[in-house]
């Protein structure tokens, strides 16, 4: 189950990064609910048509095994680790042009 | 089988994406800088996870439908456009709510 694990971690860690890394705290924002909310519907519209196709397909050995929408439950936690680490990245990165002075033309 | 079937569901989550610019007239390019940054990031640490869970065999990809590219060792050229595509449109969707609800942030000019 090194998947489970690694998906579990990443999670911890995009969580970490937000928090404490890039202090973007999307995670206590609405917004980031609201669009996590939005993207969740179309996560799993993806996981099925890439995973009932088998297109990608798991190592039993690697998951838990439990499904959800054809691909195993921590896909979800993968998801869940990108959607917050990119929305973090992309607040922090904003921010900071922001402090260096607005920027031409914007 | 079809070697197009992955491009097909990319190319599905790209038009979301192309929609959502254009409905909600985000302009997101007017921020390419952190848009670039932001994505680059993202590129190289779910590449580096993907690769190592590749070699790893904690999964593969049926190779009668993709169009059998690697971008790095076996892995195929969709999932870079993957970690491409899937976080752009993250941050259009956060974008457009952000929009939608009239959340502006701190200094964030329409």
């Amino acid at each position: 189950m090194i998947y489970s694990d690694i998906a579990l971690d990443a999670v911890i860690f995009a969580v970490i990064a937000d928090l404490f890394i890039l202090r973007t705290q999307m995670i206590t924002r609405g917004i980031y609910w609201l669009t996590y909310g939005l993207i969740f519907p179309f996560q799993l519209l993806t996981n099925w048509w890439l995973t009932s196709k088998q297109i990608v397909q798991y190592s039993p050995s690697q998951i838990i095994g439990r499904r959800l929408a054809g691909a195993p439950i921590e896909d979800l936690l993968f998801g869940f680790s990108m959607i917050l680490l990119t929305l973090s990245l992309w607040e922090f990165f904003l921010r900071r042009s922001r402090k260096t002075g607005p920027e031409k033309g914007a | 089988m079809n070697h197009l079937e992955y491009l097909a569901a990319i190319a599905f989550v790209s038009l979301c994406a192309l929609g959502v610019n254009l409905g909600f007239r985000l302009r997101i390019l007017r921020r390419w800088r952190e848009l670039f940054l932001t994505q680059l990031a993202i590129v190289v640490i779910y590449l580096t996870w993907d690769t190592w869970a590749i070699a790893h065999k904690n999964w593969f990809f049926d190779t009668h439908q993709i169009i059998n590219v690697d971008v790095l060792p076996k892995v195929p050229v969709e999932e870079l456009l993957f970690f491409i595509v899937v976080p752009l449109t993250v941050i259009l969707s956060y974008q457009a709510l952000l929009k939608l609800a009239g959340w502006q942030q701190d200094g964030e000019s329409q």
